[in-house]
């Protein structure tokens, strides 16, 4: 497979790739980078001085140690709803994809109408519901999110089941699952993951906007957590920006990460087409 | 075909709002009357027999169609009003924030973006990085920001929302800032698309044959890609417009404004889970809606689909 080389050769050299590995060292490591604990108490409202490099909130929380510890729940949402999505929506588009017929009628018909549902009030609606907390959150945004990727997904897998090999394959005897997953999906793993990076991206910003709504998890406190707070407690109004520009900052950053890196595999597939 | 599809969507969503109280953990009545509802217990069970909750599943979900079909969404007792009403009033407001946007955002998004995917320069890419952190900020804290800077710091623009006793002037002085904001957002997702949408087009071998036959640089952009490269935009305006929706909610909440985002947020702190559900449900018929004029469009745009 040719498919992934131009991008193997360029990720590495992309700050995108360079800064969410940044991040996700932090979030690893966030115990054993901290200067403090995050929820000891000090002198509250404290600029940025040696001790505390990003000063401290309303409560006296050290910020710097709640922005590394925050990453590791924002990060994790993210990535625990992305995967869980994407895990659907492979499943959903390989199977109505490669199975045609009603299996592809009826799941693309499911798939077609959870698409209409904006995403965002639902989630609203059903986190209101539900005793807020951070996996709750990743649980529901993960088992909503796999729409477009099953589009995307089955869109491929019918131009990859009329291939030669996967022919072969079924000539040979093959069971379907096997053919699936040795044949089928590797050749589609170059449209999933620029997919899954985004739904990362998005799972991460909506984290943030439901944490402004008060809908987070108060127990976990992640980066728009600590936004929420510094507008709730006024942070804002105060002129604190120590407190609310670094987790605004950290939030930015990494879903440009994500994204631009989703763009860089994008744009490597299609020079990769453009070249056979 | 298609108009089937929009009516099982509804169907089906208009379900999930009967399933959604009913199936979440807490009392029914509780989550049907919203948790800022004091009740003595002689009046809890002539409610709870009033609104048929001690009737069989089957018989309840044939009387919520009934009270659907008679555009009753519920009451709500924090608001002291019935749902659809007070959400209807709202929408306007938010309609007035967000339609703007979704043009302004359309049109000056797929213009640069079409540019940009059709040379690549200094001045592009630039153009590509800002777009791509306003698409990566949560809009709320771009709102934030810009209400601390431009509002706090100098002035420009009032601190909180807009009222519908104000005078258009007025209007516009407060919706100014969030209209700009949020044609910023949907501007950012149709300029990566149409980018992206454009890079994929120019390979394609009519591009070429329009150049060998001598067509100058901005001919073949704006009389042959533009045309094809606009086709998956239609559809995505459409999609987007629960996005740019959402976005909206967000924005009226930092702006403070008298709309759906503040209603919701209102409905949010005091658990008055009639009002939530009554917007969620008012904002999917919306975007339902967007879509099927959106597929309308499409057909009318697209002769390949016209002929079907």
């Amino acid at each position: 497979m040719s498919c992934g080389i131009s991008a193997k050769r360029s990720l590495p050299s992309n700050p995108g790739a360079l800064i969410f590995l940044a991040f996700l060292l932090i979030a690893l490591l966030s115990p054993y980078l901290a200067p403090h604990d995050p929820w000891k108490r000090y002198e509250p409202y404290l600029g940025p001085s040696r001790d505390h490099p990003l000063g401290t909130n309303d409560m006296g929380n050290d910020i710097l140690s709640e922005l590394m510890f925050g990453s590791r729940v924002s990060l994790g949402v993210g990535l625990g709803a992305a995967i869980i999505a994407t895990l659907m929506g492979t499943i959903i588009g390989a199977s109505a994809g490669y199975f045609r017929g009603w299996m592809d009628e009826v799941l693309m018909g499911i798939t077609d109408i959870f698409l209409m549902i904006p995403q965002i009030p639902l989630v609203i609606v059903v986190a209101a519901f539900l005793k807020p907390s951070a996996i709750m959150i990743t649980l529901i945004m993960g088992l909503l999110w796999w729409t477009s990727l099953a589009r995307i997904v089955r869109s491929r897998v019918l131009q990859v089941r009329e291939m030669a090999f996967v022919e072969a394959a079924k000539v040979i005897g093959f069971p379907d699952r096997h053919i699936i997953l040795t044949d089928v999906l590797p050749n589609t793993i170059h449209v999933i993951m620029p997919k899954f990076m985004l739904t990362v991206a998005s799972a991460m910003i909506a984290e943030a906007s439901l944490s402004f709504l008060g809908l987070g998890d108060p127990n976990a406190k992640s980066w728009g957590m600590m936004i929420n707070f510094a507008f709730s407690r006024g942070g804002f109004l105060n002129g604190c920006w120590w407190w609310y520009m670094p987790p605004g900052i950290c939030i930015t950053l990494s879903v440009l990460s994500l994204v631009s890196m989703s763009m860089l595999l994008e744009e490597s597939r299609e020079d990769e087409h453009v070249a056979s | 075909m298609n108009l089937a599809r929009y009516v099982i969507s509804l169907f089906v969503i208009l379900s999930l709002n009967f399933a959604i109280p009913r199936a979440m953990p807490g009392d029914t009545m509780t989550n049907l009357l919203g948790e800022d509802v004091i009740l003595s217990d002689d009046l809890v069970q002539e409610i709870r027999r009033e609104m048929g909750l001690d009737l069989p599943l089957r018989e309840q979900y044939i009387i919520y169609w009934k009270e659907i079909l008679r555009m009753n969404l519920g009451y709500s007792y924090h608001f002291h009003s019935p749902v659809l009403p007070l959400v209807l009033e709202r929408m306007k407001w938010t309609l007035l924030l967000a339609a703007p946007p979704v043009i302004i955002g359309a049109l000056l998004g797929t213009l640069l973006g079409a540019l940009a995917g059709w040379r690549d320069s200094p001045s592009t890419r630039l153009q590509t990085f800002i777009f791509l952190t306003i698409y990566s900020t949560p809009p709320y804290f771009l709102a934030l920001l810009s209400l601390y800077i431009f509002g706090f710091h100098l002035g420009w623009v009032p601190m909180k929302g807009f009222y519908s006793t104000g005078s258009a002037g007025n209007i516009i002085h407060h919706i100014m800032l969030p209209v700009i904001l949020m044609s910023l957002f949907s501007a950012s997702r149709n300029y990566m698309i149409m980018r992206g949408s454009v890079i994929q087009e120019r390979r394609s071998l009519y591009a070429l044959y329009a150049r060998a036959k001598g067509l100058y640089d901005s001919q073949i952009l704006f009389r042959h890609l533009f045309r094809n490269a606009i086709l998956p935009i239609i559809t995505l305006i459409a999609l987007d417009f629960g996005f740019i929706f959402s976005g909206a909610l967000f924005i009226e909440m930092v702006f403070s404004m008298h709309g759906m985002g503040n209603l919701i947020y209102s409905a949010l702190m005091y658990r008055d889970y009639p009002v939530l559900q009554g917007s969620f449900l008012i904002i999917t018929i919306m975007v339902i809606t967007a879509n099927m004029i959106a597929d309308a469009l499409y057909g009318l745009l697209d002769p390949r689909v016209r002929g079907r």
